[in-house]
């Protein structure tokens, strides 16, 4: 069931193209990522399926058992989520709550329970001008959520905290995948992967790329060996190119990476060859390349 | 409706916070005793600086509680109006450019109670400061040269009181057409003064225009009566103020909330 179906959406604005013509399913009960370079348009994207910005082309459907304005449905994190600082934490989950439609003793209950799950409470009364980035990221996930919705919206919601706040938002949001969907943008690949279910690659205002994770992992992972070793390899390496399960081969120094395309062929003879153990390795591992390459081809184009 | 009063408290609230429900109400009230406290005084104050030279022979009069009510007015009308559109020509733009606007604009919140939430605060405000300077005006001036029938007094407050909400509905319908303060402030003190500058100059051509309302307030103090053609001005400024107002309303509508980001 898809909770929202973008159908060639499409946004020009006076010179550039900031979304071009994007065919967009998002599902029910999963978590999706849109992931892109910066300026690939998913702000932009993002922005449409909210309601903030009108799409130029296209056309945006929401569930049709969820009638009525759609922003009922959807809670939203900007990617620079603003407060107003002289209101404290509480005071504007109970704003919010309470535009959302909530009675004011609804919404103070639901602004107790949401402060406790972003791990707020304890600066409740604090006027929000006084929050660090991390504790306001978190009241924006807060507020995101004060409705309820079917689906929420996080524009970049780890880009600009640091280790530890990125960590605490990730994990909010793996909480959060089990009672709601999920749509979030980022450009860093590795939070896609940690987290969403589905993915969107977006570049230059269009998706070029989509489908589950695990099927684009079994797609486009190549299994890859990383050799350490003391001496140069790089006379030894080249004689490598010539066997059947080579690909394609990274030679930094004495830290050799092969990309192969029969992993336990591979293994054996590297492990067998006489030569590679005269070079002395220090290590010699079997890894999986994260989905790296693929985001690099297809932000470089 | 709920939702437009939980808007309008916000609105309400902010102002307590930043101490424009103090402040703004402070000028009015001193504006609103300077000017009979001076008038009365004036002889006085003029001694104090050294008095008139010998050749001025004339005696300064003291002016009548109408004439010191209509000039409270004056002020109000140049000192209060600046600092009306000063404290609110950020009324819109302020949390558009600070992207607080973004994150309520997203609920399901109605833009058209967004904004008449905040234009029933701007002109709550300005008419609470209205009357508060007003009343001491009203005051003093009884107590020290002379009382000025309650009757008259009222219903020339509230005819200039509707010349208030059209300069308020000004800000407002600038503040949402403009980004930049400055020119809301501009165009909205400019605009001012053009219309109540071509309304004493052809009060003839001008006789519909919200630039009479002061003057029918004046002559309210002084007879009671509005001067003439009083009701086509009141109603031509009440429908200007509810065209600005639903103008204003569409052009937010269908304006961008979000900018495109680079």
């Amino acid at each position: 069931m898809n909770l929202i179906t973008a159908e060639s959406l499409t946004r020009a604005f006076q010179s550039t193209v900031a979304v071009d013509g994007i065919n967009l399913s998002i599902k029910e009960g999963v978590c999706t990522a849109l992931l892109g370079p910066n300026g690939a348009g998913k702000t932009t994207t993002l922005n449409m399926l909210t309601g903030l910005i009108k799409p130029t082309g296209g056309s945006i459907a929401f569930d049709e058992r969820y009638h009525g304005d759609r922003r009922q449905y959807i809670g939203y994190l900007p990617q620079f989520p603003k407060f107003y600082g002289w209101m404290s934490g509480q005071e504007y989950l109970m704003y919010t709550g309470q535009l959302c439609g909530l009675t004011k003793k609804a919404a103070n209950e639901r602004a107790e329970e949401l402060l406790t799950l972003v791990d707020l409470a304890e600066a409740k009364r604090k006027r929000i001008g006084g929050y660090s980035g991390g504790m306001k990221q978190r009241l924006g996930i807060a507020q995101a959520l004060v409705n309820n919705p079917k689906l929420v919206i996080l524009d970049e919601p780890v880009s600009a905290l640091d280790p530890i706040g990125r960590r605490e938002v990730l994990e909010l949001m793996k909480k959060l995948k089990k009672t709601t969907s999920i749509l979030f943008s980022t450009h860093v690949l590795h939070d896609a992967e940690e987290v969403s279910d589905d993915i969107f690659i977006m570049n230059r205002g269009k998706v070029v790329i989509e489908g589950g994770l695990a099927e684009l992992q079994t797609k486009y992972q190549k299994p890859t060996i990383y050799i350490e070793t003391e001496e140069e390899p790089d006379i030894w390496c080249r004689a490598l190119k010539k066997k059947e399960w080579f690909r394609h081969m990274h030679l930094d120094k004495k830290q050799l990476t092969i990309t192969v395309e029969n992993i336990n062929t591979a293994r054996e003879e590297l492990l067998a060859d006489a030569t590679l153990h005269k070079l002395k390795p220090l290590r010699f591992e079997v890894v999986r390349t994260t989905l790296e390459d693929l985001f690099m081809e297809v932000a470089k184009k | 409706m709920r939702q437009w009063f939980i808007l309008f408290k916000k609105e309400c609230l902010e102002s307590v916070r930043n101490f424009k429900w103090l402040w703004i109400p402070i000028v009015f009230i001193l504006f609103g005793i300077m000017q009979p406290v001076t008038s009365y005084y004036l002889p006085q104050i003029l001694e104090s600086f050294g008095g008139l030279p010998e050749e001025a022979l004339f005696d300064i009069p003291v002016p009548s509680g109408p004439q010191i009510l209509a000039e409270t007015l004056g002020q109000f009308s140049q000192i209060g109006y600046l600092v009306l559109v000063l404290a609110f020509m950020g009324v819109i733009a302020e949390e558009k450019n600070s992207g607080t606007q973004l994150m309520i604009l997203v609920k399901p919140v109605s833009y058209g109670a967004y904004l008449t939430a905040k234009w029933a605060h701007m002109s709550l405000l300005a008419v609470t400061s209205f009357i508060l300077g007003f009343s001491f005006a009203v005051y003093y001036t009884h107590v020290l040269i002379e009382s000025v029938p309650a009757a008259h007094v009222i219903k020339g407050a509230v005819v200039y009181i509707l010349g208030m909400l059209f300069v308020m509905t000004l800000i407002l319908l600038f503040s949402t057409l403009f980004n930049s303060r400055a020119a809301v402030a501009f165009l909205t003190l400019g605009l001012t003064i053009v219309v109540s500058l071509l309304s004493s100059l052809m009060p003839n051509t001008m006789r519909w225009s919200p630039g009479m309302l002061s003057s029918h307030a004046y002559s309210i103090f002084g007879t009671g009566e509005g001067g003439e053609a009083m009701w086509l001005s009141i109603a031509c400024t009440l429908l200007i103020i509810s065209v600005m107002v639903g103008i204003a309303v569409y052009i937010f509508r269908n304006k961008e909330t979000a900018s495109h980001s680079s």
